[in-house]
């Protein structure tokens, strides 16, 4: 009984955070509440199978990805995707280059990649970056690297065509760099 | 093929897109070939390589744990 309760109470203090990435996945606060919801339900019916292997943050969030895939399916069928953002976007990636193809700036060191990932602050600003993204771009971003659903899943599941994706997936990467590159890694080099 | 990817040796316009797109899909093995030699001589888009790959281990990192006492009781 104090175990389900300690289990209760760990799992309510990760909601907030888990809506936040299941809206940035979903785009619609009601069905982010729902998937979490959902994968907390899961855990608590059956907390024996947490073997506490890994952590209980990453039990529940292998749950909630689960959960979110299946809501996205379910979204794709009943309604369909909105396509209309990122039409200016060539910008971002010619933004980069020089008429002969060469990158316009030497892009900034990042240092070692373990320094950041040590850094809590660190995913607060790529949380940032990842919201600031066109709602599309994020959505399929979001499925490619958070969800971990390979090219041919996400063209199936949003219509569009692979090459369709690997642009948009480009364009969410250069987008990201960009703006952890500013608020992140600049900052810290000046410092 | 898109203009730039035309020529002898690639350019860093090519090879930024063939290391995003070498995340979503396997490389022919020309494109494999012309991204690699590319890397070994281009400061700028091996750093782009590295940024790419920080990007991805990031995203899988994803909710990062809280540190112990920062959320609210």
């Amino acid at each position: 009984m104090t175990a389900t309760l300690t289990l209760h109470h760990q799992l309510e203090a990760m909601r907030p955070q888990l809506v936040r990435f299941a809206q940035l996945q979903l785009r619609n606060e009601a069905l982010a509440e729902d998937a979490v919801q959902d994968a907390l339900i899961a855990v608590l019916e059956k907390p024996e199978r947490f073997s506490g292997q890994s952590t209980l943050r990453t039990y529940v969030t292998g749950i909630l990805k689960f959960k979110i895939i299946d809501n996205l399916r379910i979204a794709t069928r009943e309604r369909q995707i909105d396509c209309d953002d990122d039409q200016s976007e060539d910008d971002v990636i010619d933004a980069l280059f020089i008429a002969d193809g060469h990158t316009r700036d030497m892009p900034r060191p990042w240092g070692n990649p373990d320094d950041a990932l040590e850094q809590k602050d660190f995913f607060r600003v790529l949380e940032v970056c990842l919201e600031k993204l066109p709602a599309k771009t994020a959505r399929i971003f979001m499925m490619r690297e958070w969800l971990e659903l390979d090219t041919d899943e996400i063209c199936k599941e949003l219509a569009i065509t692979t090459s369709n994706a690997w642009v948009l997936l480009y364009r969410a990467r250069l987008r990201l760099r960009e703006c952890l590159d500013l608020n992140w890694f600049g900052k810290r080099a000046v410092e | 093929m898109k203009k730039h990817d035309e020529g002898l040796k690639p350019t860093c316009r090519e090879v930024h897109r063939l290391v995003s797109e070498g995340m979503d899909r396997e490389l022919s093995l020309v494109e494999r070939t012309r991204m690699r030699l590319h890397l070994i001589v281009c400061g700028a888009c091996t750093r782009f390589n590295g940024q790419m790959a920080l990007l991805r281990r990031a995203m899988r990192e994803l909710p990062p744990p809280e540190v112990p006492g920062d959320t609210p009781p």
